[in-house]
């Protein structure tokens, strides 16, 4: 627990996350189980969701925390492997997080993404939060002699809180 | 990242200029006033007021009854940016997450003709899971 963000998860940040859910007809611990183990099968295919040039590189997530999400291709008769990050907690069957990094992340960027899956009447909601935006950013705070965390914490309640009240002060032109 | 998102968090990244966009959120100030009620001199004023309007975060316009004083307002583009780039994530999920209910689901149809039974223990795979649509 040497890590320096974990004091202050930036779950409590809004404005610095996304979200989406989708509720299916499928108990949790089989959501939990295909989301993981069949990634590949269900991850969208094509240039926006995946790595390779043709959108056909396969998509990998080992169990258990500490396990990759990557995905693999051919390259001039090589298989080629780029890691999107870790997964930080495994607790099937509800929740899951792994380390998020873009392909153009420098190599201290990291985003996080959480999946829960909460049981329904009918089966499952599950909701990803993908937070920490407001950390990828070209002035890192250890420049500024400010710790992540604390800085972090409050640049994103900052924003949520402008976001929010900008939207009532905004204005035609 | 895109480039005009950075500068408007770079712009955000001092502490002084974050005072002065609080500041700003209850409405339109002369800059004089801003320096005054932050305790800011004037040459570092001017400087912060370069670096925001230079990222597009404040914009300068005419007092109204007063042509010559001029006030800065906030601008809400940028925001917007940053907002967008949020909205696409979300678009970017959602995309992921239909695509996963349609596959589970008919994994889990599957199962159920297979085993007669909700257990979703049935070991055997849907042979019409790869199809897509």
């Amino acid at each position: 627990m040497s890590d320096i963000l974990e004091p202050t998860r930036p779950a409590a940040i809004p404005g610095d996350q996304a979200r989406a859910s989708v509720s299916l007809k499928v108990p949790p611990a089989l959501a939990f189980e295909i989301f993981t183990a069949e990634i590949d099968q269900w991850w969208r295919r094509g240039l926006r969701y995946r790595i390779a040039r043709d959108g056909r590189g396969i998509l990998h997530l080992e169990p258990g925390v500490g396990g990759r999400l990557f995905e693999s291709f051919e390259l001039h008769g090589r298989t080629k492997v780029i890691e999107t990050g870790r997964i930080t907690a495994w607790e099937p069957p509800a929740r899951l997080c792994f380390e998020w990094r873009a392909v153009n992340f420098k190599p201290d960027e990291k985003t996080e993404v959480e999946v829960e899956f909460t049981a329904t009447a009918t089966g499952t909601m599950v909701t990803v939060t993908h937070r920490g935006w407001a950390a990828i950013r070209p002035d890192h705070p250890a420049r500024h002699h400010l710790e992540a965390a604390p800085f972090l914490a409050m640049m994103g309640r900052w924003w949520g809180d402008l976001l929010s009240s900008l939207r009532l002060y905004a204005r035609p032109s | 990242m895109r480039p005009d998102v950075d500068q408007t968090l770079a712009a955000l990244a001092d502490p002084s200029r974050r005072a002065i966009v609080e500041l700003l959120r209850e409405g339109p100030r002369r800059p004089s006033e801003v320096a005054a009620a932050l305790s800011i001199t004037r040459p570092a004023m001017s400087r912060h007021l370069r670096v925001l309007r230079g990222a597009g975060v404040v914009d300068q316009e005419l007092a109204e009854g007063d042509g010559r004083a001029r006030v800065i307002r906030l601008r809400p583009a940028p925001f917007e940016q940053l907002r967008g780039w949020i909205e696409e994530i979300e678009a970017f999920w959602g995309d992921q997450l239909a695509s996963f209910k349609a596959h589970a689901e008919r994994v889990y149809a599957a199962r159920l003709r297979e085993s007669g039974s909700p257990s979703g223990e049935a070991p055997e795979r849907d042979p019409e899971g790869e199809s897509q649509r």
